[in-house]
């Protein structure tokens, strides 16, 4: 009996040992990182040496093969100028777009909070088929885009036609999507302590004044923050140019991740995508490696401790 | 410091697990559409598998025995709306054989056929045109099947079975019908620009000439999309047409090598696709975005005078715009010399394979021998994949034949007289669809002027090389 209640009392001392609890409560997450994260990550790497095609079964091991022939694919490196182009002008403009409505934003009145609502709405739906269905409409060409263009007697552009135009809709659709970036902005500019602002104002500031020299400086991490992750999400953009243009015309906007969806499913060359995917994470992190090093000269630490 | 540090190394967990993500976010949308089909096979699938442990010992024998196969096919919204209306015929003669179907356009359903391939799970009874050699490891021919009288093929020549048997006599699948590709064109369209109708024995100069002359007239694009069959049926098919008949091809006869060596033979096509491109004659790559299907081409909706198609294509869209008052008609694929070889052939449209991942592959057998030989079936397909192989459904289907149905079987009977090679080979190798890809690129850089069709020519025919390398 008495060794009964000890074995249940050491069984209720382990579920209720703290670490217990906490690894219960993770397993979901430390389940799905293992199987949907982990495993894949590392059976990618692999496959990255071999010639793995989903098609045949069997697996050679090619060793650097994958890696130096990316160098002598012309369709890969355009993809990856592509991809950096898309970048380059899709984050700036989306950062400096979200700042500028949650700047607006910001002032006391109780339509705020639904125009934040509304404005972030894109983000919400932004990733879906289906929105990116409707843009493939707009800009067709006799889509919306181009109805109104030419009621207003103007030149109808046929956007999608040509490959120098047709990544820019695609840019559109991604700054479109400013939501997430703009909560964080609005979150952050509540952060800023109105005495900053009280003190300006009887300086004499005006309003750009105040905005260069105390909201900026003061929004620098969050601005940090916002511009790693959406360079990584940028990077990983997929839907649109898959829906929208399938990589074309000419390849002018075949996205990394397009045209490693391609190699991997519809070429049958998963050991080569495999290769790509990882050259991919070496580019990404680099980019924000630099982004980090550079941040020490424009981020502006509060009550900095030099 | 230190806890700047920590900041950092959040910041970059994050990153990190925001990529993972992404990553899975990143193929959502190609699975999407068809999503909630695959949910449902996978659960029927789970079942199937629960029944098969149980009835594995007496898995042919028991008749009444519930059962599940999977089936699925590409093609346009009239085919799936048929397909699944036959699937329920059939269902209902025999109640207990349960078909969950899934249906895709052509490039999602080799997408996920290739998964399928990886994960052993291929459906049941799966479609398959001329690119099945990429697919031969997952096929179960169907020899055994035929030998014990459970596909019957007692109303089908053996000049329509071997349409579908490899080299060494082995039945890979059933023909889901007999098929050959042709221009569809717009009558009126032709009239109204003042150019002569096409004959029989076009030349590709006339053809050209022809699609100028509308789109200047008219306003409209003189030919429609190059799409997905373009390559075989136009590029592919400009190399048989030269020299003698038979004399070279795209591909070699055993799939192993090229059919021609010099690169330049394909030169004057693509500078005729790029032409008719620039100058407006012909879709340009966004405008070709627009086309997703048959049923929304240019052609169909008013908007081109011709259209590449494969004939089996042909009385769907003549339906459609006979309901709008105009009027398709089929015309041959243009040749280089009036006189010369005509480089088409006819050939199976696609066929239905039982996959070796099946647990019934004699039901599934079964089903494909229904499918091709039963009068009441075909009477709903009428034709859709192509003109049925089976001797008694072709007369039931031809007695009662739609106009347009009438112009595909006059179409393809002429199609029969022309002059063919011995052997021929209309299959395609593995891996071609890199090759097309990059051949439509190479006709949009000469299109913006980046290279010469020679180039271009030259371009395509190294990538083709490297298939076999």
């Amino acid at each position: 009996m008495s060794e009964k209640t000890e074995r249940t009392s050491g069984f209720s001392k382990f579920i209720n040992n703290n670490n217990t609890v906490g690894y219960i409560f993770a397993f979901p997450f430390i389940f799905g990182f293992i199987c949907f994260s982990l495993i894949p990550i590392v059976t990618s790497f692999y496959y990255s040496f071999t010639d793995y095609s989903m098609g045949s079964k069997s697996v050679t091991y090619v060793g650097f093969k994958n890696f130096i022939q990316l160098f002598s694919d012309d369709v890969f490196i355009k993809s990856l100028g592509v991809t950096l182009k898309y970048v380059l002008l899709s984050v700036p403009l989306k950062l400096a777009f979200a700042l500028l409505v949650a700047y607006v934003l910001t002032r006391k009145s109780g339509m705020v909070t639904l125009y934040r609502s509304l404005y972030y709405v894109p983000s919400l739906v932004g990733g879906s088929v289906a929105v990116a269905l409707v843009w493939k409409q707009l800009f067709a060409r006799k889509g919306l885009i181009n109805v109104v263009l030419a009621d207003m007697g103007l030149k109808t552009v046929n956007w999608f036609g040509d490959q120098k135009l047709a990544l820019y809709p695609l840019i559109l659709m991604t700054v479109w999507q400013f939501g997430s970036s703009m909560i964080i902005f609005a979150a952050g500019l509540k952060e800023i302590p109105t005495t900053y602002y009280e003190a300006a104002r009887i300086d004499g500031a005006n309003g750009r004044q105040t905005f260069t020299n105390i909201t900026l400086p003061c929004l620098s991490p969050i601005i940090l923050y916002n511009l790693v992750m959406q360079t990584i999400q940028a990077f990983m953009s997929f839907t649109q140019a898959f829906v929208i243009t399938q990589g074309g015309p000419n390849n002018g906007t075949l996205l990394y991740a397009l045209n490693v969806y391609n190699q991997a499913f519809k070429y049958n060359h998963m050991g080569y995508a495999c290769a790509m995917s990882w050259f991919m994470l070496v580019i990404m992190s680099l980019i924000t490696l630099i982004i980090f090093k550079s941040s020490k000269f424009w981020v502006f630490q509060e009550g900095g401790e030099d | 410091m230190k806890k700047r540090f920590l900041a950092t190394i959040l910041t970059a967990a994050m990153a990190l697990s925001l990529t993972a993500c992404a990553g899975t976010t990143a193929e959502a949308p190609a699975a999407a559409e068809p999503a909630a089909k695959e949910a449902e096979a996978e659960t029927s699938e789970a079942e199937a598998e629960e029944v098969t442990e149980e009835t594995e010992e007496t898995e042919a024998a028991t008749e009444g025995e519930p059962i599940t196969l999977r089936m699925a096919w590409w093609g346009s919204q009239t085919r799936h709306d048929i397909t699944v209306e036959v699937i329920e015929m059939y269902e209902k003669e025999n109640p207990n054989v349960n078909i969950e179907y899934e249906f895709y356009d052509f490039d999602s359903y080799f997408t996920k056929l290739k998964t399928l391939v990886a994960s052993d799970q291929v459906w049941d009874i799966f479609q398959l045109g001329g690119n099945f050699p990429e697919y031969l490891d997952k096929i179960y021919y169907m020899n055994e099947f035929i030998d014990s009288g459970v596909v019957d093929t007692s109303g089908i020549s053996d000049a329509y079975l071997k349409i579908t048997q490899d080299t060494e006599g082995n039945q890979i699948g059933l023909s889901n019908g007999l098929n050959t590709y042709g221009i569809a064109y717009d009558v009126d369209m032709f009239k109204e620009a003042g150019v002569p109708l096409p004959t029989d024995d076009w030349t590709w100069d006339d053809f050209e000439a022809a699609a100028l002359k509308i789109s200047e007239h008219t306003g409209n694009f003189g030919s429609s999309g190059f799409t997905s069959s373009e390559f075989i049926a136009g590029c592919s098919t400009y190399i048989a047409q030269q020299g003698e008949v038979g004399e070279y091809g795209f591909f070699n006869i055993d799939l192993d090598g090229m059919g021609f060596e010099d690169p330049q033979m394909l030169t004057p096509y693509i500078e005729m696709r790029a032409n008719l491109i620039s100058s407006g004659a012909s879709p340009d790559a966004g405008a070709e975005m627009e086309i997703t299907d048959i049923e929304n081409d240019f052609l169909v909706t008013g908007e081109a005078a011709m259209t590449w198609v494969a004939v089996n294509q042909f009385p769907t869209i003549y339906d459609i715009c006979a309901e709008e008052g105009r009027t398709l008609a089929l015309a041959t694929v243009p040749r280089i010399k009036n006189d010369g070889p005509s480089g088409t052939v006819i050939q199976s449209s696609q066929m239905l394979c039982v996959s070796q991942d099946s647990q019934y592959k004699e039901e599934a057998a079964k089903f494909i021998s229904w499918f091709q030989n039963s009068v009441d079936c075909n009477n709903v397909l009428k034709g859709e994949r192509g003109i049925p192989i089976n001797d008694a459904v072709r007369e039931a289907l031809e007695a009662e034949a739609t106009d347009g149905q009438k112009a595909m079987y006059d179409y393809v009977t002429l199609v029969g007289t022309f002059e063919t090679p011995e052997k021929i080979n209309v299959l395609s190798p593995a891996g071609q669809d890199e090759v097309v890809d990059n051949y439509r690129n190479y006709i949009q850089q000469v299109v913006a002027g980046d290279i010469t069709a020679a180039e271009a020519a030259d371009k395509t025919y190294a990538d083709a090389q490297n298939l076999f390398e």
